[in-house]
């Protein structure tokens, strides 16, 4: 896999097609992975990807949306350059997509190799990305299953006081760091609501309470826009299971409206449209 | 030498919890070890990593309330905020201990910061020395080492059975007045060796290449999270609000990171450090040239937290290499 | 409180125990926190002298959430003040010499103690030129002292604004013009300019033209501070702490600055 990427790089640095290719390396640990911004075609043997490769690097892409870009993107990736295309936040002029069939990667901890898949990827819809300029890897010859959260399932048999006790006990642990948040594409606000002063919707206290508005506030802004990339309970310090929150908040989005975010940039997000039929696709 | 066992250790930490509050190692919520305060010795959970999150989160909350205004007919009394009874921490490790005693440097500086002064006068550090390493850890290219006991007031090293003791400092002495330690011949064992990292003289290399656009390039990946300064043991900015409760208004004090993109934007708008590099320069800058040439030391205990949390991989041990190898072209 | 201008009110703080009052001494130059109860606390220069004790006084632009706070304060209520805070104009290095003050818009206000220091000690100082710069007329702080001051000796008052309006008389230029227009000599004198960022940066640029030496300019640096004491490393920039070293500094320390903002 990082063997084609390599070239795709060199080609497209040599030929100024593009100034930038962002993509992975390894980290310092020799195990995990860390984005890279590759400038220099010298540079471009240090590109790598397999299943240490789990950050989501279109987070980086609005910044640059006036220069010409490359990524390499994993399907859930993709789905998130969809979802800013169409919330108008990059221009697809400017942006060279390098696809990979992904088969699921791993969780990222540092230092340490015996980490298992993540639970997204057990249940992931799409192994090739959705909008791509160039795609490696060898298409699969089975679909993929149709979308599935057992793990939802399986945390919605809990009682209200034992989800109740079990999110409190979580919100202690946060300790506001923000990576959630700043690991996120779709958490782009020049200022977050948390920023704000007046009314201080969050503050700047560190204390459950206000994880508790922090969370689920940033899970509903996110709702019909998340991904399911998975960068945010990556991102984590404190290992806060923060897909269970974004996963429920899918769960019901295809539930009721039949949406899923990502599969294109046309499709009409539920949230952001305004319909006099409001008929939703699903059970509603 | 002194020996504690592992029963009478256990037996005078369970005395010191009846009128002190002790803190040590829990393993908490995701299974991750944090510094908690404990009712029971059966909580304590010292393995060979070390906890999560630095103890410095006892002497420098990562929230609280450092006063109260009260206003009643009319006049408002400035009420501040208090600590209850004296402290213990146990088996803090070098690394978090000299971070403490870094902390202490700006804080215990003109004017102090009185609540912290009084935190660090009424608490006692019991170490453990580490008898193995981890892969993030550089702590004796930071002026530290896995048995240096000089920022602690007791230091443990553990034997076999038990715990070799070393009285550090009068504090210790008296927090051990009602233990039980016996005289022993003792073999400590040897200390782990640890990787590591080219500090000497980066203070000056920091210097020369401050304006070098390698911050800029580093600063590519970073997500400006506030993870570095909240695992670091001997990160101290802060943000001050005022907060209105029912019937008092608290004066809360929280960590910040001068990473965060907003950390030196005034009312107005005017931010002059609006830069992703400049803010990658600051931390580093502070960290390996500014507190040093201020109070002579770097402000990094290696530790290795930041190296092991950050979600994209700036580790500063490779800064450091980065570094003296630019300031020698 | 008074309006000084559309955004900028004058504060005048007197401190509830009257023994504090005769203890809070300041110098020019110097700042204070107020706190708006319930919605925060920030940083203003002290505009007042610490000789005249009738109350502190600060000219406070409304900008954010704690000014608009302050601005919405009726005579009489309560504040929170702490201070004085951070480093002061070395009076005492500037006697005998002229002393040419330019000011743009609320950066003028801190240099008002300074202006009232001189003419409380006129004997000890040279020429004195005032140069109070601002958007319009109605943006000029200060307005209704500038005839007592230019009625003291050797003191000369100018005003420039930006743009004028229907009754505006006087000069329409912008600052660092009218430093090079009054050619002003460098000779024993001391410069000290406050204002914004960009007026800063020119007149710097004039002055440096027509002679003045680094350390002959002085300037007073506005930075977001939140402790005030060194602590929370806010202000930092290089090895300084804006709220200790600062914030007056001269031109010749602050191109010494590793950080140049």
């Amino acid at each position: 896999m990082s063997q084609p990427i390599r070239d795709k790089a060199r080609e497209l640095l040599q030929t100024g097609k593009v100034n930038c290719v962002i993509g992975y390396e390894r980290a310092t640990d020799g195990i995990t992975a860390r984005p890279l911004f590759v400038y220099d075609v010298r540079d471009v043997d240090r590109l790598i990807f397999d299943r240490t490769c789990v950050h989501n690097l279109s987070r980086y892409l609005r910044d640059r949306r006036d220069k010409m870009t490359a990524i390499v993107a994993k399907p859930c990736d993709a789905r998130a350059i969809n979802m800013l295309l169409n919330e108008q936040q990059l221009d697809r002029q400017k942006l060279f997509i390098i696809g990979v069939v992904c088969q699921g990667v791993n969780e990222r901890c540092w230092g340490q190799t015996d980490t298992r898949q993540q639970v997204r990827c057990q249940w992931c819809r799409q192994h090739v990305p959705p909008v791509y300029d160039f795609l490696v890897g060898e298409k699969p010859a089975d679909e993929p299953p149709p979308a599935g959260f057992p793990d939802i399932e399986e945390f919605e048999k809990k009682s209200p006081a034992e989800r109740r006790a079990f999110w409190e006990e979580q919100y202690r642990a946060c300790i506001r760091c923000n990576a959630c948040r700043h690991s996120c594409p779709g958490c782009y606000c020049q200022e977050c609501f948390a920023e704000n002063l007046d009314p201080a919707w969050v503050g700047i206290r560190i204390a459950p309470a206000e994880s508790q508005i922090w969370n689920l506030v940033r899970a509903f802004h996110l709702s019909g826009r998340c991904v399911d990339c998975g960068a945010c309970e990556q991102a984590c310090p404190v290992n806060i299971p923060l897909m269970l929150l974004n996963r429920k908040l899918q769960k019901d989005g295809i539930k009721f409206f039949g949406f899923e975010p990502g599969l294109s940039a046309e499709a009409v997000p539920p949230f952001a449209t305004f319909k006099k039929d409001e008929s939703p696709g699903g059970e509603g | 030498m002194l020996f504690f066992s592992e029963k009478s250790l256990t037996a005078w930490l369970n005395h010191l919890m009846l009128d002190r509050t002790v803190l040590a190692p829990v393993r908490g919520t995701n299974d991750l070890v944090y510094f908690q305060s404990i009712a029971s010795s059966e909580a304590v959970s010292v393995g060979s990593q070390n906890a999560a999150l630095s103890p410095k989160d006892w002497f420098f909350p990562r929230s609280e309330a450092i006063m109260s205004f009260v206003t009643k007919d009319g006049k408002t009394q400035v009420i501040p905020a208090t600590m209850e009874k004296d402290a213990v921490i146990f088996g803090v490790r070098p690394c978090d201990a000299r971070a403490i005693s870094l902390i202490d440097r700006p804080f215990r500086a003109e004017p102090v910061d009185a609540l912290y002064q009084e935190r660090r006068n009424r608490t006692t550090l019991v170490g453990i020395a580490c008898v193995t390493v981890c892969q993030e850890c550089f702590c004796t290219s930071m002026g530290s080492g896995p048995f240096d006991a000089k920022a602690l007031d007791i230091m443990l090293t553990p034997v076999d059975s038990g715990f070799a003791v070393e009285v550090v400092t009068d504090k210790g002495k008296r927090l051990l007045e009602k233990a039980i330690v016996q005289d022993r011949e003792l073999t400590l064992p040897k200390p782990p060796e640890v990787k590591t990292v080219p500090s000497a003289g980066v203070t000056e290399a920091m210097r020369r290449i401050f304006n070098n656009v390698y911050w800029d390039r580093v600063a590519d990946r970073c997500i400006h999270c506030n993870i570095c300064s909240f695992v670091c043991p001997c990160c101290y900015c802060f943000d001050v609000r005022d907060y209105k409760g029912k019937d008092k208004i608290e004066r809360v004090r929280s960590w910040e990171s001068c990473e965060s993109a907003l950390f030196t934007r005034a009312a107005g708008g005017h931010n002059p450090r609006p830069s992703k590099g400049a803010r990658m320069r600051q931390r580093f800058a502070h960290k390996l040239l500014y507190f040093p040439d201020i109070f002579g030391e770097l402000k990094c205990t290696g530790c290795g937290r930041c190296v092991k949390n950050c979600p994209v991989n700036i580790d500063i041990r490779e800064i450091i290499h980065d570094v003296q190898k630019l300031a020698r072209e | 409180m008074i309006d000084l201008t559309p955004d900028v009110k004058l504060f005048n703080v007197e401190l509830d125990d009257p023994s504090e009052r005769d203890r809070f001494d300041y110098k020019p130059g110097q700042f204070a926190f107020l706190s708006a109860y319930g919605v925060g606390e920030a940083p203003f220069g002290i505009v007042s002298l610490a000789s005249k004790k009738d109350g502190i006084e600060f000219a406070i632009r409304k900008v954010g959430t704690v000014t608009a706070a302050l601005h919405d304060l009726e005579p009489g209520a309560s504040v929170g003040i702490r201070g004085p805070h951070g480093n002061s104009f070395p009076m005492e290095s500037f006697k005998g010499k002229n002393i040419h003050i330019i000011g743009g818009g609320i950066g003028f206000a801190p240099l008002r103690p300074v202006i009232s220091y001189i003419l409380d000690h006129r004997d000890d100082y040279g020429d004195l030129l005032i140069l109070n710069a601002a958007r319009t007329p109605a943006d000029l702080c200060f307005a209704s002292e500038f005839e007592t001051w230019a009625a003291s000796p050797r003191t000369r008052v100018e005003m420039t604004v930006d743009k004028g309006d229907t009754g505006w008389q006087g000069r329409v230029a912008l600052a660092p013009d009218v430093v090079k227009e009054l050619r002003l000599s460098p000779q024993n004198a001391i410069a000290i300019t406050c204002g914004p960022p960009i007026m800063i940066r020119f007149t710097l640029v004039r002055l440096k033209e027509l002679g003045f030496a680094d350390d002959q300019i002085v300037t007073t640096l506005e930075q977001k501070m939140k402790c005030g004491i060194g602590k929370c490393a806010r202000c930092n920039v290089g090895g300084t702490y804006i709220c200790q070293d600062g914030p007056v500094f001269t031109l010749a320390q602050i191109s010494r600055f590793i950080e140049q903002f």
